[in-house]
C-alpha cells in the first residue's frame, strides 16, 4: 500500500504545462528523490502536494484519502510537513521558539488564547528533541535569523520533524550550502533517515545527495516523468543520461 | 515578577489621581485612558499580527454610537449599555475581518480604510438612528443595576475607565502569551510559513481583529457617556490615522507602549493647540522624528535605557510596521 499515490497529476499556468501527467508512489517508509532540471517541475510537483498550488487535473492521495482541493493547513493537519527551497523562518524568534511553534501546530489546544503552560510545555519538548536530532541545541536559544545559513536550513528540518509527520517533504534541503556544510547536512540527513521510520520526499539537485540519501529516484523532464526506480536503474538510463546526468554517470 | 511590581505601582498611581488632581486634569486624564485602551486594541493587530489597519476608528465609532443609541433610547443602565456596545463592535468585526483578510499586506489595510469610511457615510446619512452630522447629543450615565449610581460622578467614571483598562491589558497580555499569541507572531514574522505548518491563519487574523474591535469597541463606548456625545469624527479616517499614529510613538508590540503613546498625544495636543491653530503639522514632525530615529517608540526607548538588551530585537519592531519585512 503505497503512502502517497499522485494519478495523473497535471498543472498548467496559461500555455505552459508545468507538470505532466505525473503518476507516482511512495510507499511508507521509502525516501524518494525527485530529481530533474531547472524548470522540469519538481518544485511545482511540491507546491500541488501540499495545496499551496490548485490542480490542473488529476488527483493527490494520501493514506487513501484524497487531498486535492484541501487547504495547505488542512494537508498539513494529515501529516505532511515541508521544508521550502528558500528557507522560510520565524528570523526573530529563537530557533527554540521556532521548533516549538511547528510543534505547537499539532497539538490539540495550539489556539487556547490563555495560559498554554501545557501546550507550550508539550509541544517545547517536541521541539526540543527535534532540534537534538538535528544537532541544534547549541544554538537553541539564539536568533533564528542570525544563525549560519547552514544553521537555518537544518532548523527548517527540525521544524518539519518537530511536527512528527507522516511524510515528509524536503526542497533542496542543501540548497546554498557550502561544500563543507552540504556533506555535514547529508550525514546529518542520513542518520537521520537510517532507521527507515520516515517516509520522504526529497527534491535536490545536488546527485551525490540523492544518491547517497534516496531509495528510489523518480526523473522528471519537462514536466513528465522519464525515469522511475532504483538509483542504480535511474544511472543506467539512457533517456536520463540525456536528459540530465550528463557526463556523471 | 518585576512587570507585576511596575503593574501593580502604576494602577495605584492612576488610582490615587483623582485624590490630587483638579477637575480639568482628571476630564483629560480620564479620556486619555479612553484613547489607551482603544490605542491599546490596535497594537493587537498593528504590532503583535502585522496587520496595519487605517480603519480602526471604525471600532471606536462603532461602540461610542452604539452605547449612544442604547443609553438614548432604551433603560438599560450604562454599564450593561457599554459591555453589550462592545460586544457588538467585535460581532460586527467578525464580517469586517471577513471581507478585509480576502486580501493582505497594503490591500488589507485599503480595504480597512475602506470599510471604516463607509460606516462614516451610514452614519452621516441614517438620521433616524445616528442623528446624521449633529450626531448623538446628551448621552446620559444612567445608574443601575440595583441602583448602582457611582460610575455617574467624575471620579466614578474615571475607576470606570480605569478597570477597563487594566482589565483590558490584563486580558491583551495573558492573549499576546498565550499559545494563540505565538500563532499571532508566526503570522507577524512569515504568514505563509505559519500557513505551511498547519495553521488555519485566516481564523486566526478575523478572531484578533474581533476582539481588537470588541476593546476599541469598549474605549468608544465609554467615551460616549464620558463626552455625552458622538459624532461622526469619531469615525473618520483622521481618527484612525491618530490612533495608528499613538501606536508608533508609543512603542508598537508591547501594549504598555500605545497605552503611552495615547496619553502622549493628548498631551502634547493639548499643549501644541493652545499654542498654535496648525499643531497637527508640529506633532506630525515629532511623528517623522519618531519613525526616522526611534521606531521603537517611547517604550522601547524607555525598556531600552533601564536594561542592557541588545537593540536587535528592538530594531525588529519596526519591522513588524513594514508591509514588505
Amino acid at each position: 500500500m503505497a503512502l502517497l499515490e499522485l494519478d495523473g497529476l497535471t498543472r498548467r499556468f496559461g500555455g505552459i504545462i508545468a507538470v505532466d501527467r505525473v503518476t507516482m508512489r511512495v510507499a511508507a517508509g521509502e525516501v524518494r528523490a525527485v530529481i530533474g532540471p531547472n524548470g522540469a517541475g519538481k518544485s511545482t510537483l511540491f507546491n500541488l502536494i501540499t495545496g499551496v498550488v490548485p490542480v490542473t487535473d488529476g488527483s493527490v492521495r494520501f493514506d487513501d484519502e484524497r487531498l486535492t482541493g484541501l487547504s495547505p493547513y488542512g494537508i498539513c493537519q494529515r501529516g505532511i510537513s515541508r521544508t521550502f527551497q528558500i528557507t522560510a523562518l520565524f528570523p526573530e524568534m529563537t530557533a527554540r521558539e521556532n521548533a516549538r511553534l511547528a510543534a505547537q501546530a499539532r497539538h490539540a489546544r495550539r489556539w487556547q488564547p490563555y495560559g498554554g503552560g501545557t501546550v507550550f510545555g508539550d509541544a517545547g519538548r517536541r521541539g526540543d528533541a527535534a532540534l537534538e536530532r538535528l544537532g541544534l541545541t547549541h544554538v537553541a536559544s539564539r536568533q533564528a535569523g542570525l544563525l549560519s545559513h547552514g544553521d537555518q536550513r537544518l532548523l527548517e528540518v527540525a521544524m518539519a520533524l518537530a511536527q512528527q509527520p507522516r511524510l515528509l517533504l524536503l526542497d533542496e534541503p542543501t540548497q546554498g550550502l557550502s561544500v563543507e556544510e552540504t556533506a555535514q547536512a547529508v550525514e546529518t540527513l542520513a542518520g537521520l533517515l537510517s532507521d527507515g521510520a520516515m517516509t520522504v520526499l526529497l527534491v535536490e539537485h545536488d546527485m551525490e545527495v540523492v544518491f547517497r540519501l534516496a531509495h528510489m529516484i523518480t526523473v522528471l523532464h519537462r514536466g513528465a516523468v522519464i525515469a522511475d526506480g532504483s538509483p542504480d536503474e535511474v544511472k543506467a538510463d539512457h533517456e536520463v543520461q540525456q536528459a540530465y546526468l550528463g557526463g556523471l554517470a | 515578577m518585576r512587570d507585576w511590581l511596575g503593574l501593580v505601582l502604576a494602577a495605584c498611581a492612576l488610582a490615587l489621581a483623582p485624590a490630587g488632581l483638579p477637575p480639568f486634569a482628571m476630564t483629560l486624564l480620564t479620556e486619555a485612558l479612553i484613547l489607551g485602551l482603544f490605542a491599546m486594541s490596535l497594537d493587537l493587530m498593528v504590532g503583535y499580527t502585522r496587520l496595519i489597519s487605517f480603519g480602526h476608528a471604525a471600532a471606536y465609532g462603532l461602540g461610542a454610537y452604539t452605547s449612544g443609541y442604547l443609553l438614548l433610547h432604551t433603560d438599560i443602565p450604562m454599564l450593561f449599555a457599554v459591555i453589550a456596545a462592545a460586544l457588538f463592535s467585535g460581532v460586527v468585526a467578525i464580517g469586517v475581518a471577513w471581507v478585509c483578510t480576502l486580501a493582505s499586506g497594503v490591500s488589507f489595510s485599503m480595504l480597512t480604510l475602506a470599510i471604516a469610511q463607509l460606516l462614516y457615510a451610514v452614519a452621516f446619512k441614517w438620521t433616524s438612528v445616528t442623528g446624521a452630522s449633529d450626531g448623538l447629543a446628551g448621552i446620559p450615565r444612567r445608574p443601575g443595576p440595583f441602583g448602582i449610581a457611582v460610575f455617574g460622578g467624575k471620579a466614578g467614571f474615571y475607576y470606570l475607565v480605569l478597570a477597563c483598562l487594566f482589565g483590558g491589558f490584563v486580558f491583551c497580555r495573558a492573549l499576546v502569551r498565550s499559545p494563540f499569541g505565538a500563532v499571532l507572531r508566526g503570522i507577524r514574522e512569515n504568514e505563509a510559513k505559519t500557513l505551511s505548518l498547519g495553521y488555519n491563519t485566516r481564523r486566526y487574523k478575523i478572531a484578533v481583529v474581533a476582539i481588537a474591535f470588541a476593546l476599541g469597541g469598549l474605549a468608544g463606548a465609554l467615551y460616549a457617556p464620558f463626552a455625552g456625545f458622538a459624532n461622526t469624527e469619531l469615525l473618520f479616517w483622521l481618527f484612525s490615522g491618530q490612533v495608528l499614529i499613538m501606536v508608533i510613538v508609543g512603542g508598537s508590540g508591547t501594549l504598555v507602549g500605545p497605552i503611552i503613546g495615547a496619553a502622549f498625544f493628548m498631551l502634547v495636543s493639548n499643549m501644541l493647540s493652545s499654542w498654535t491653530d496648525s499643531w497637527a503639522l508640529f506633532f506630525g514632525l515629532i511623528f517623522i522624528c519618531f519613525v526616522l530615529f526611534a521606531p521603537q517608540g517611547i517604550w522601547g526607548l524607555a525598556t531600552r535605557a533601564f536594561t542592557a538588551q541588545p537593540a536587535t530585537a528592538k530594531r525588529g519592531r519596526w519591522r513588524s510596521l513594514n508591509w514588505t519585512g
